[in-house]
């Protein structure tokens, strides 16, 4: 079965949409193949633990002006007067929210979930694991990349 | 004036809330905000409160022990608790429920589901 058609994989394309068009009033789209558009060195990353029921990771990244300009939109601020504080709190929070949608997407109604709490990236965005799964996402013409990696949550995508 | 009691680690996530009570007609209420469950009950202590909305994942104190140390207390056993997580599905709702909790609601959290879950709330 491809990896498009699988539940893990829908599972999360409807927890980023749900979550940006709620939050940010942004439409989220799959990229199509041939458009590769890549996560600049500029990009800011936040990453989220899921403890339980399965161990897993999950990453968001996205170029720093998109960021910016998401944030700006949301506090309804001009886009240069977004401080670096409250751009990381809307990408983590983002991330918060999108993770816990996912999950709620995933796993039956009776089975509850731990996750934990979001940690901003340092540095450029870390190499995937082999068998993450990779979501690349546009907003507009920006670029949004999601990876989840872990054996135990890679193993649900079937 | 009613006085709320906002508990989340993200002040994203205040802010949406914030502008939430706005919309329902709740923007006069005194509101106090915490960056988790032990500032936001030292706020529910220091003065009446009458609601407050708190989300799960929080460090130093998490929303559920928040809500149990409400629960508890002879004082505040009474103040109506909300929950708005990014952590919530109906089993862990279930939990929340059984332990006092008045509502359980996803994030992202808007407006109708808040006026839903305080209808109560705001026609007293």
């Amino acid at each position: 079965m491809p990896h498009q058609d699988t539940a893990l994989y829908k599972a999360m394309l409807d927890a980023v949409r749900q979550t940006l068009e709620n939050m940010a009033f942004v439409e989220v789209t799959e990229q199509p193949e041939e458009l590769e558009l890549k996560i600049p060195d500029e990009a800011s990353w936040v990453s989220i633990l899921i403890h339980d029921p399965v161990q897993g990771e999950i990453r968001l990244a996205m170029p720093q002006i998109l960021l910016q300009e998401m944030t700006a939109n949301m506090f309804g601020i001009e886009t240069e007067e977004a401080t670096e504080s409250q751009q990381q709190d809307i990408i983590a929070e983002i991330l918060n929210t999108l993770a816990g949608l996912f999950m709620t997407n995933l796993l039956p109604d009776d089975k509850t979930y731990q996750l934990g709490l979001p940690e901003h990236g340092d540095g450029p965005l870390p190499e995937n694991e082999d068998n993450a799964i990779v979501w690349n996402l546009q907003i507009e013409n920006s670029p949004l990349l999601l990876v989840a990696s872990g054996v135990g949550l890679v193993s649900e995508n079937h | 004036m009613k006085r709320i009691v906002i508990a989340d680690d993200s002040s994203t996530a205040r802010m949406f809330i914030k502008r939430c009570l706005d919309i329902i007609g709740l923007g006069d209420a005194e509101i106090v905000e915490a960056e988790h469950g032990k500032d936001a009950l030292a706020a529910a202590k220091a003065a009446p409160t009458d609601l407050l909305l708190t989300d799960l994942n929080m460090p130093v104190m998490d929303g559920e022990t928040l809500l149990k140390w409400i629960k508890a207390s002879p004082k505040l056993c009474e103040m109506p608790v909300v929950i708005i997580t990014s952590a919530g599905n109906p089993a862990k709702e279930q939990e929340l429920l059984e332990l006092g909790a008045l509502k359980v609601l996803n994030k992202p959290v808007a407006p109708p589901m808040l006026m839903d879950a305080l209808e109560d709330f705001i026609d007293d």
